[in-house]
């Protein structure tokens, strides 16, 4: 127990300071809830004149889903500029002198950003709600369990995200550009994390598909849980899911980081 | 067995141009360069010493200290630290070390160098009351007292450097390797690094090597030179004696009280005018100084007399030459 207390120390500690670090970043916070309240107003409007006269339960459905989905959007899409940089100047070889697991190191440390930013931002979006009528008002969970599942949900998203993101550190390093991956990247993000249209609004036909990519297992996974408290089959497969897909980019992350950390050894940096 | 160990150790670059002809093809075609970085170096540092590694730009310097460090894998050749590989058990091996390069940042960039300090704590597992005392002592030494909570981006170069020095130095490691630590530092921060540097070193035990350009640190820091080009070692052994085969012309400047006969002086040595000074040139090889003295003062009445050896930077410049740098 105590071995493996020192042996995760530092990865707890990078995670801890990356977060207080992100609290300093206030007026980012306090822009970032302005842009998500606007976005999210601008989509509820349009479902609303869209599901004009039609069922008022999944207009509700689909406001809380809109709501939930512009709370975590830092979660969603940010990119951590250090590890950006270092990448870029070379600097991140002489990361090597340390003796840590690199790609463990920086996913914690992205972990700690993206929680605490998203939570920046997600609080005071719950205040704002009050502001709201009550027809534009996110709804409350389906049951204390699917508040719970929900919850547990966003930890097992914010990793899947993190170890998505390390794989695309592992491209910069090799293309020492960031900017080709991220435009493709942010583009099939946003279509299936559900962030520009919910995924439960695809055709049926595909929502078996839609469902068990990797990228719904982000926000998508979670929001259906809060809205609909899953029987324990149901949400094994869900927790599942999530923890397979956790396990299978982290597995491609790690081979990808430990092949550039290599030939950047070799070549020289 | 010696601390470091390198046998016939030696690194080659490969690089890929777009080959120098050609129009379209260029889209696809690609010349293969290689850059040899190491060639064949053998040598061995013992625990303690403070060794010096110098060339010109692109000797090899940095490559030999990041093949030691195990950042870079060699292409040819052995190599322990302390009898292990470094670029085989490298988590291992840098667990005990220390390395800063002067024009590299190794503390992380936005946070205040205290949380920086604390992270560093914990990767190398260092007990806590240990590491405190460690900080407070390195805090004192280093000066760093005022700017421990400030982000390391708000730090001036010589205070970053000094922060660097600290962060590497943290865990007491057995081996410090310094890229270039004094580049950009002003006089007084140079002076002072110099000392610190020292004292790690006699007191501390710790063994160092220090690349650099600027002769002063070597002069003030190593007794042991390690000097390379086109990535060969050409010379490793004692300062002074480097210096000594290189410094082979002195002048001694000297003006008289009214007339002076020179002609014997002009006979020994080269004599030339400047106003009212006589600049003589020569080589203490052949004339030591001991035998042109009573001869500058049986020419007349000394007023003032500087004798001056040659600049160190002029004659490591020489140094290259001679070598074909």
């Amino acid at each position: 127990m105590r071995q493996l207390m020192t042996k995760w120390r530092p990865y707890l500690t990078v995670f801890r300071l990356r977060a207080l670090q992100e609290t300093q970043y206030r007026a980012a916070a306090l822009g970032g809830l302005v842009t998500q309240v606007f976005f999210g107003l601008v989509y509820i409007f349009l479902y609303t004149a869209l599901y004009a006269g039609s069922d008022p339960q999944a207009l509700r459905d689909t406001i809380t889903y809109v709501w939930i989905q512009q709370m975590f959007f830092r979660m969603m899409f940010s990119n951590d500029g250090e590890l950006t940089n270092l990448i870029m100047s070379g600097g991140v070889a002489y990361m090597l002198v340390r003796p840590i697991d690199q790609h463990r190191f920086w996913v914690c440390r992205e972990v700690g950003g993206r929680l605490v930013g998203a939570g920046m931002r997600m609080l005071p979006m719950l205040l704002v709600q009050l502001l709201l009528p009550v027809e534009l008002r996110i709804s409350l969970p389906d049951s204390p369990v699917a508040l719970l599942q929900f919850v547990l949900s966003v930890g097992l998203g914010v990793l899947c995200l993190c170890e998505l993101t390390s794989i695309i550190d592992a491209i910069n390093m090799k293309t020492l550009d960031r900017r080709g991956i991220s435009a493709i990247l942010n583009l099939t993000m946003l279509t299936f994390s559900g962030n520009v249209i919910p995924l439960t609004l695809f055709p049926d036909g595909l929502q078996t598909l839609v469902r068990y990519q990797p990228f719904a297992q982000a926000l998508d996974a979670s929001i259906r849980m809060y809205q609909h408290a899953a029987a324990l089959p149901e949400w094994a497969l869900n927790v599942g899911v999530q923890i397979a897909w956790i396990l299978i980019l982290r597995a491609i992350g790690r081979a990808m980081w430990a092949r550039q950390l290599n030939n950047m050894i070799v070549q020289g940096g | 067995m010696a601390f470091i160990e390198a046998k016939g150790l030696s690194k080659v670059y490969v690089r890929y141009n777009a080959p120098r002809t050609g129009g379209i093809s260029r889209l696809w075609k690609r010349e293969r360069q290689e850059i040899p970085a190491l060639t064949d170096a053998n040598f061995t540092i013992d625990r303690g010493e403070l060794v010096g590694l110098i060339g010109p730009n692109g000797a090899g310097k940095s490559t030999t200290v990041k093949l030691l460090t195990g950042i870079l894998t060699p292409t040819g050749g052995t190599c322990t630290v302390d009898g292990r590989t470094p670029w085989e058990n490298r988590r291992e091996h840098v667990r005990r070390l220390g390395a800063v390069f002067g024009q590299r940042t190794q503390l992380w960039w936005d946070v205040p160098i205290r949380d920086s300090f604390l992270l560093l704590r914990d990767i190398y597992g260092l007990e806590e009351k240990r590491w405190q005392r460690r900080l407070d002592g390195l805090v004192d030494a280093l000066e760093l007292e005022g700017f421990l909570n400030a982000p390391l981006r708000q730090l001036s170069l010589g205070q970053r450097m000094r922060a660097e020095l600290c962060g590497s130095l943290l865990h007491e490691p057995q081996l410090l390797f310094l890229d270039e630590p004094t580049i950009g530092l002003d006089a007084v921060s140079k002076l002072k690094l110099r000392a610190f540097l020292r004292e790690e070193n006699e007191r501390g035990g710790t063994t160092i090597l220090l690349t650099t350009h600027d002769m002063e640190d070597m002069l003030a820091l190593c007794s042991r030179v390690m000097v390379l080009g086109h990535g060969r070692l050409l010379y490793d052994g004692a300062l002074d004696a480097l210096l000594q085969r290189y410094d082979t012309v002195h002048t001694l400047r000297v003006t008289y009280d009214g007339g002076a006969d020179v002609s014997a002086l002009t006979a020994a040595a080269q004599v030339t005018r400047d106003g009212d000074a006589f600049i003589l040139t020569y080589e203490p090889a052949t004339l030591p100084t001991s035998t042109l003295l009573p001869m500058v003062l049986y020419a007349g009445r000394v007023r003032e007399m500087t004798l001056k050896e040659q600049n160190v930077d002029e004659l490591i410049a020489r140094m290259y030459r001679e070598m074909k740098l």
